[in-house]
């Protein structure tokens, strides 16, 4: 493999995720997570009312938001295959729809794309308020999920097709059986990067009436008052969340690089 | 160069201190906060202006109590935060006075009476809250309208940011129903979705829904200046023309 010595900006969208060697970011780590777990217990114990009152009223919306980004990032992945593909592909027509379609997606934000899903196109077909928030999450990602895979396939050195050619392989084989598998591990973590972003931007589905951890939060602070207690307990599970998660990608990454390191 | 400069920090210095001062210095400004979607009460128009009958009323009212009226909107889920925070003085918002409410922020006279309403779509055969069991039935977050859905444990209630995305999501039919107050629910049943939707019934809660202005608790100079007003706008007979000219009847 040739190696690439140009300097290297390494900032992902979705929450740092900590690398063995990044001691700062380890412990920084640490001290979140035992601070979020610490306040979640201590604050209902300390205070039940409305600590408690609130952790009891969101956890069907942590289902939500759950069903939300799985269902989002799968139906991404697929799209982001499609069109990882399409990009790099020679037939101009293809290259040009998987083109477009990145360029549209990219250039317009996230909450017009869920409005428009929702309510333009509400107009025209009726999606379940769900299913929309999900078309329309793995929609835009589909597009930044393009792109890795695109990233992921170029970073695959030719002459691992030209050899797989030289065998007999033909274009189709050589994508399936030598370049996807060889860039899966570049795209993984990247991909888990962005199931974190994902996950904290399905909060923006609240706004379409879907009943997700934030809106639950709504719901409560609406009736109650209590803005500051529920909009603390609604930061913490979120904190929570993507910290276990941006760890288990950490690890995922490790053990991935498993043949880089011998 | 310089010299041009300097008249030119001059000038700005002077015109943001002439904007700091206040356009009358013996008037007191009462800042209200509106969340301008709820029709006929409080809506914007096609040229971007705040207009309804409650906006109407706060600048009667303003005139009459002698103080000068400056109306911000706002969106509704945060409105009351908002007032706590003291990030404006009064809320015209067709705010219900609840008793729940009261223990966050105090209330002036009541100025509207309105009851809840459940509107459907023109196809529908429900007539009544209890022909929706188990159906997806949508309100304003924060609203008697939702608390009412949300209290009635055989419906799945659903809360909406703005009562225009729900009557949306009735129109297209992944709502079975809307409940909002009577006015807002005739505006809309009767003008915006006069085709596909209508009100089928209202629903009686046992006890009268009055608005009322909403200040922080305790900002009786505020109340005393508000309640001055509307007693006098009462008295002429304004909130029966201004009745008369949006709700009509």
């Amino acid at each position: 493999m040739t190696e690439r010595e140009s300097p290297q900006i390494d900032v992902g969208d979705g929450a740092a995720i900590p690398r063995r060697d990044d001691r700062g970011l380890v412990s920084a780590w640490w001290i979140a997570l035992c601070g979020a777990v610490l306040l979640l217990i201590l604050l209902p114990l300390l205070k039940p009312d409305p600590y408690l009152a609130i952790l009891r009223f969101i956890p069907d919306g942590i289902l939500i938001t759950f069903q939300v980004t799985v269902c989002s990032i799968i139906l991404a992945i697929i799209i982001g295959l499609l069109t990882g593909l399409g990009r790099i592909s020679r037939n101009r027509f293809i290259n040009l729809i998987a083109s477009l379609y990145v360029e549209v997606v990219r250039g317009i934000p996230l909450l017009v794309q869920l409005f428009y899903i929702y309510f333009a196109l509400g107009r025209v077909v009726r999606v379940p308020d769900i299913a929309a928030a999900i078309i329309a999450m793995a929609f835009c990602y589909g597009a930044y999920m393009g792109e890795v895979f695109r990233a992921g396939i170029k970073s695959i050195d030719r002459g691992q097709s030209e050899a797989s050619h030289s065998l007999g392989f033909n274009h189709t084989q050589t994508m399936m059986y030598i370049v996807l598998p060889q860039a899966w591990r570049t795209i993984l973590p990247p991909v888990g990067n962005e199931f974190i972003a994902l996950l904290k931007d399905t909060s923006l589905v609240s706004i379409l009436a879907v009943s997700d951890i934030l809106r639950r939060g709504r719901e409560y602070a609406a009736e109650s008052f209590n803005y500051f207690e529920t909009y603390t307990i609604i930061a913490l599970v979120y904190l929570l969340i993507t910290l276990i998660l941006s760890k288990g990608i950490s690890i995922m990454e490790y053990r991935l690089s498993h043949y880089e390191r011998r | 160069m310089l010299n041009r400069f300097s008249i030119l920090v001059a000038t700005l210095i002077t015109g943001i201190f002439m904007l700091c001062q206040p356009a009358t210095a013996t008037e007191k400004t009462i800042v209200f906060a509106s969340d301008a979607t709820w029709p006929p009460m409080e809506f914007v128009d096609e040229q971007k202006n705040l207009v309804g009958y409650a906006i109407d009323m706060v600048y009667a009212i303003a005139k009459e109590g002698e103080f000068k009226a400056e109306i911000k909107n706002t969106a509704w889920d945060g409105i009351f935060a908002g007032l706590i925070a003291g990030k404006y003085d009064a809320i015209v918002s067709s705010v219900s006075i609840t008793e729940d409410r009261k223990k966050n922020m105090d209330f002036s006279e009541p100025y509207y009476t309105v009851r809840q309403a459940l509107i459907v779509r023109k196809d529908s055969n429900a007539a009544t809250l209890a022909d929706l069991k188990g159906q997806k039935v949508g309100g304003q977050i924060g609203t008697t309208g939702y608390f009412t859905i949300k209290n009635n444990k055989a419906l799945e209630a659903k809360s909406y940011d703005e009562i225009g995305l729900a009557m949306e999501d009735l129109n297209v039919g992944r709502l079975a129903a809307v409940v909002c107050d009577d006015p807002v629910a005739a505006d809309y049943a009767l003008k915006r979705y006069q085709d596909t939707l209508k009100i089928v019934q209202i629903i009686e809660s046992g006890t009268a829904e009055q608005y009322g202005f909403a200040v922080s608790k305790g900002n009786d100079e505020v109340l005393a200046l508000i309640n001055k007003g509307l007693a006098i706008i009462k008295e002429k007979g304004i909130d029966k023309e201004l009745q008369q000219k949006w709700i009509g009847r």
